[in-house]
């Protein structure tokens, strides 16, 4: 697991603390029931806090699973990967 | 803190049937991280509660404020900012910047200041609240070039600064210190435009995280520390007794030593504020007391009980002046120059808070001003305050008659013209009842404390009584030293809780109280809330030896019984209040 990967699931355990790792693997806000705009704004706070970025207001909408973060977060920080 | 520490601490399960701490939060923008940061401060604060974050509606703080204090709650929290005096003081209205504008926004803000402090007033009536005064900068709506102030944001300050006095001055507010905030949080790091616009949170996460923690503080307030012991030489003057003689110590401008000056003029404002003061010098006791004489010290000696002043080892003197004061060492700072002194006390007293004073470092004995103020700080001062030293004096006078702590004798008790007042204070605010019942250990029915909501209710309860218990003899007064709660049934008092200071022991106060409780209420018995605590042998002892009872809880005491084995009590007994 990449250093950005593991700090990613860290973020998002604290949001969503009944997830386990393989579910916040998966997770989206359609197949995460807690996922709602509410926690996509926290989660976003506590990612560009986590990394030392921002998140664009216009970013956050395509920012809809673990792996559009995932992505995201690797374009912003490559030497995490 | 961190948004991602705050949401891992309330992550944290709370032990099942824990008592929740329900906290309402006002504010005009939506509360997200700061509610989160709010809640973690909380709960690491009160590990054995729930905390419980209640909010209202998004730009309507005042409103929020008349609605939410009907709900029942342990704290009423509520946070001002510019924009919720006048929407146009925010960015996130449209409402006008042209300078003919300026005069309606400051007329505006006044309006919305009379509404709050009327809000405000009310709440605070019904929950203990604290308030955070406005911590953003203005938007640049001013005509005036930014390096200069102009003359309405001049007016706004002071009408911001007006209410914060005013609010200073109900009982149940305290007022967030922004000169604090200013250091943790500087302004230029506070606000978050685009967080405002998008999510209508004003605040960068480590400004909510500053602020969360500032009101977390005034919300659940530790202890403060009860007695400072000092050093002296190179501490509370310059120079070393010994070598310089009475003449050759200094604290002023012309030897370079006037921080020693300053550290005394702190230590006189703590006694002032009614912290103990004690001396532990190894030094000539007659050259001590021939620097006590001089006339320019700023701490005088009648600030100072007891000095220790001798070649013993410090850790001695430290546990003679606890002995003296009888206080725990959890609640004294220790201040020395020395750190192998400093070292010696904090082996012998792990929970004495030990301070290397740092001798010719400005900065750094300035900074050592401000962090005394922080042990050292309390949200009020009381008569009892200005007495405390006295009455710890007096009762070495009473010592010093030849009486064993124990059973002093029948003698000295009829001719101490003691006189004892029962009053009963059901309204309004008594802040020494708070402390007193939170912060005495010995005599104390079973170490329960009182949150300020539940101390509120208690006393507002019509089927409960609240008896605080002052003496005087002809040694002094010692003011309120004893405290009883509780309700009558019948012909049944139950006691749920009992205070009494040590400074009181070995005056049968302990008897007048049950002696009064029995007459009072025309009750054949009591029945004790009694819990063993760590400390409260002083109390177990008292029901061993007086009434050869050992305490368990829920035990009983009749009438006879206590009839029986009461021994002749001499105090004037006064009652304020009937019940």
């Amino acid at each position: 697991m990449s250093e950005n990967e593991s700090r990613l699931i860290r973020c998002f355990g604290s949001v969503f603390p009944s997830l386990t790792e393989d579910e916040i693997r998966a997770a989206s806000d359609d197949a995460t029931g807690s996922w709602d705009s509410l926690t996509s704004v926290t989660l976003a706070a506590v990612i560009q806090e986590e990394f030392s970025m921002e998140i664009a207001p216009e970013d956050l909408p395509e920012l809809h699973s673990f792996a559009a973060f995932r992505s995201f977060v690797h374009r912003i920080n490559p030497a995490g990967e | 803190m961190k948004l991602i520490d705050a949401l891992e601490l309330l992550k944290k399960p709370v032990a099942k049937g824990a008592r929740s701490f329900h906290v309402i939060l006002a504010c005009g923008f939506t509360p997200l991280h700061f509610q989160t940061f709010l809640a973690a401060e909380l709960q690491e604060r009160l590990p054995g509660r729930r905390v419980l974050i209640e909010t209202g509606l998004f730009g309507d703080l005042a409103g929020n404020i008349e609605r939410l204090q009907t709900i029942a709650a342990d704290a009423f929290a509520v946070l001002i900012e510019w924009s919720d005096l006048d929407p146009r003081l925010g960015i996130r209205g449209l409402g006008g910047w042209r300078p003919s504008s300026l005069e309606d926004i400051a007329r505006s803000t006044e309006r919305s200041v009379l509404r709050l402090q009327h809000a405000l007033g009310c709440a605070a009536q019904r929950l203990p609240t604290v308030v955070c005064m406005p911590t953003l900068p203005f938007p640049p709506l001013f005509w005036t070039a930014p390096d200069q102030a102009g003359s309405i944001e001049l007016q706004l300050h002071k009408v911001a600064a007006a209410l914060a006095a005013t609010l200073t001055e109900e009982p149940g507010i305290r007022i967030a210190n922004m000169q604090l905030l200013d250091e943790v949080s500087p302004l230029s790091g506070r606000y978050d435009v685009k967080s405002d616009v998008v999510a209508g949170f004003p605040y960068r996460l480590p400004h909510a995280s500053a602020v969360a923690s500032l009101m977390s503080g005034m919300i659940e307030r530790t202890q403060p520390k009860r007695g400072l012991i000092t050093d002296l030489d190179d501490t509370l003057w310059e120079g070393i007794l010994g070598e310089v003689d009475v003449d050759g110590i200094s604290w002023n401008m012309e030897s370079h030593t006037h921080m020693h000056g300053l550290y005394q003029q702190f230590v006189a404002s703590l006694a002032g504020a009614g912290v103990l003061v004690a001396v532990a010098s190894k030094n000539d006791s007659a050259l001590v007391d021939r620097a006590f004489a001089r006339s320019d010290l700023l701490l005088p000696r009648s600030d100072i009980f007891p000095i220790e002043a001798h070649w013993s080892r410090k850790s001695e003197s430290v546990r003679r002046i606890l002995d003296t004061w009888n206080v725990n060492a959890d609640s004294v700072v220790f201040v020395d120059d020395s750190p192998m002194e400093v070292a010696e006390v904090k082996e012998a007293f792990p929970d004495v808070e030990c301070i290397v004073f740092p001798k010719g470092d400005y900065q750094g004995i300035f900074d050592l001003l401000k962090r005394l103020r922080a042990l050292f700080g309390k949200s009020f001062l009381t008569e009892d305050d200005a007495l405390r030293l006295k009455s710890i004096r007096n009762s070495g006078n009473w010592r010093d008659s030849g009486e064993p702590e124990s059973g002093s004798s029948d003698d000295l008790l009829r001719t101490a013209e003691a006189s004892i007042v029962f009053s009963q204070t059901r309204q309004g605010e008594d802040a020494r009842e708070f402390e007193l019942v939170n912060k005495t250990n010995q005599f104390n029915l079973n170490g329960r404390r009182f949150g300020e909501q539940e101390w509120r209710s208690f006393k507002s309860d019509s089927g409960a009584f609240v008896l605080s218990v002052s003496y005087k003899d002809k040694f002094g007064p010692l003011g309120t030293i004893a405290l009883m709660l509780g309700r009558a049934e019948g012909r049944v008092i139950h006691l749920s809780a009992w205070v009494m200071s040590c400074r009181a022991f070995s005056r049968r106060i302990e008897y007048q109280c049950l002696k009064h409780l029995f007459e009072t209420f025309g009750a054949d018995e009591i029945a004790f809330d009694y819990c063993e605590t760590p400390r409260n042998g002083p109390l177990r002892e008292f029901f061993v030896q007086s009434f050869e009872t050992v305490p368990i809880p829920s035990f009983r005491l009749t009438n006879e019984q206590f009839s029986s084995k009461v021994p002749p009590l001499y105090h004037f007994v006064e009652v304020k209040c009937s019940v």
